[in-house]
């Protein structure tokens, strides 16, 4: 069918949230209250670690489960933004195969479920550290501007990923596994500031210092002492993403269809 | 868009496929290494000759030609592996074409239905499934709002439609996707075995609509089955397809029927073949 009217592939884009959102809750009594349990399990593991003194971190600027509880949130807002990204193709080939659906639908649906999912606990992370006298700053409203570049960032790698995904196995199982493994690269546990030279420069050229960091800092403190890193890897991730979408547009079509068994 | 925009000679005619060609690897490691190199050249901005059959890759359509016309129900037959889905894959926009060309009257609606179901919840009662499924099919809500009565009506459902789809029977979740599909009211129907399931009595009301449906100025079909009684029942005109190449394009739908089934048993002896063809006659036709 031809899809001429943009109100129409929203349309189609409100249903696929709608079933994303909803579906995996149909049977569960809890329903949506589980986007809220998760990020109490996770205070509650940090809290204890903490308070077992298990992790000593460098300094940081505000008492260090709320770091940490803040930092995962952002860190798993790019890695999600990877991995939705990275399977878009995988994930929904019987529906790409079989029916008229836009991939570009598929995409929008991915990042508008990923904000929701996102905003949702955060939201509730931050009215916890307030609770628990965490002083947050007044700038942090700026929060959700300077967190783009990060998504801009995890979606741009994820749609060349999600072309491996079907053609280089290998080079995607790779990819996930450098994701999960530069978690421990980047200040998301740990301060910035390390003593440790040769894991510091590590951290010093990695893009995810500055474009979790910023927002991090944006959020607590007001401010950040990396807005140079955060501009070049911001403009960087941009770039990146215009590339990353060309060369997906090119050939999502012609890779769908190697896809065995469908 | 796989659909070139065209003002026909000949004003009957809503589709016409031209050179289609379109190849496939029968090796898998091949097939991801080819894959990898199609993306790197396109990164490059190099394009290869689509031509050219490299190690392991064949023709799974080879210089397809033809033309939908109005009011034609066109049924395409042919073994498995023949191309059939690659065919309708191509003319329904789900495969680049690479090489060829399919032209289409301007403005043409296509619903391509390769798989009733997809894209449905069994979660999701059959009212909210109109909904996803219509979205599907490139509907917006007041176009479906519009049709969903028909779409109850048709699918026979009643009450039901507010039952989780998950509780219906295989008969009536096929009624309740042919009935949104029917309801996209498009210009060409592209149905892949899109009516293998549903009771007797339903398919006989499915084959009926088509058939009065494509009777309407600028309506036609291209529906493909391995069902020959079907093809026989509903299309009226028949083309056969082997390996990829279309050999045999007939409106004597009887003759175009046993053509496919004579020659789908050409490498047998003549007594055995007889034999066969008497079979499938008795049991088919």
């Amino acid at each position: 069918m031809v899809r001429d009217k943009p109100k129409t592939q929203w349309f189609l884009v409100w249903q696929m949230v709608r079933v994303s959102l909803t579906v995996q809750f149909k049977k569960s009594f809890l329903g949506l209250t589980w986007l809220f349990l998760a990020p109490i399990f996770a205070i509650i593991v940090w809290v204890v670690l903490h308070g077992a003194g298990v992790i000593t971190p460098g300094e940081t600027s505000i008492p260090y489960p709320a770091y940490v509880l803040i930092s995962m949130s952002i860190w798993g807002f790019f890695a999600d933004a990877y991995f939705n990204m990275s399977n878009v193709l995988s994930n929904n080939a019987r529906i790409l195969l079989t029916t008229s659906c836009p991939v570009q639908v598929l995409i929008i649906e991915r990042v508008i479920v990923q904000l929701i999912r996102f905003s949702i606990p955060m939201v509730f992370n931050i009215i916890v550290l307030l609770v628990f006298g965490v002083d947050l700053h007044l700038l942090g409203v700026l929060f959700p501007l300077v967190i783009i570049p990060l998504l801009v960032f995890g979606i741009a790698i994820g749609l060349v990923v999600s072309l491996f995904r079907i053609v280089a196995i290998d080079l995607a199982k790779i990819m996930d596994q450098a994701i999960h493994f530069l978690m421990f690269l980047t200040p998301i546990i740990y301060a910035p500031k390390l003593d440790i030279p040769w894991i510091g420069s590590i951290v010093k050229y990695n893009p995810l210092t500055y474009l979790i960091g910023v927002p991090r800092d944006v959020l607590t403190i007001g401010g950040s002492d990396q807005w140079s890193g955060f501009f070049w890897c911001s403009l960087i991730s941009g770039l990146f993403l215009g590339l990353s979408y060309f060369i997906f547009s090119q050939n999502e079509k012609k890779t769908l269809e190697r896809l065995i068994n469908n | 868009m796989s659909l070139t925009a065209k003002e026909f000679a000949d004003p009957s005619v809503l589709l016409e496929v031209q050179n289609l060609n379109k190849k496939f690897c029968q090796d898998i490691r091949h097939n991801m290494l080819y894959g990898i190199g199609d993306i790197g050249r396109s990164v490059v901005g190099y394009k290869a000759d689509y031509a050219r059959l490299r190690a392991k890759e064949f023709w799974a359509l080879k210089n397809i030609n033809f033309q939908l016309r109005e009011g034609e129900i066109l049924g395409v037959v042919g073994a498995n592996g023949s191309g059939k889905t690659s065919l309708m894959r191509l003319v329904g926009n789900i495969y680049p074409v690479e090489s060829g060309t399919i032209y289409a009257r301007p403005g043409i609606k296509v619903t391509s239905v390769f798989a009733l179901h997809s894209g449905m919840q069994q979660l999701y009662t059959g009212r909210e499934n109109v909904f996803l499924k219509g979205a599907l099919y490139g509907m917006s809500r007041e176009q479906i709002q519009e049709k969903l009565d028909f779409i109850i009506n048709f699918s026979e459902l009643g009450d039901r439609i507010d039952n989780p789809l998950g509780n219906y029977s295989s008969g009536m979740r096929a009624r309740l996707a042919y009935a949104i599909a029917l309801a996209t009211d498009p210009d060409i129907f592209l149905l892949d075995e899109a009516l293998a399931v549903g009771d007797s009595v339903f398919k006989t009301k499915c084959f009926e609509n088509l058939k009065s449906w494509v009777k309407m100025p600028g309506r036609g079909v291209l529906f493909v089955s391995n069902n020959v009684r079907k093809i026989l029942k509903v299309a009226n005109r028949t083309l056969v397809m082997e390996k990829g190449e279309i050999i045999h394009d007939s409106t004597d739908i009887s003759e175009a029927l046993q053509f496919y089934i004579i020659n789908c048993l050409k490498d047998l002896d003549e007594a055995s073949r007889q034999r066969k063809l008497q079979k499938v006659m008795d049991y088919d036709f």
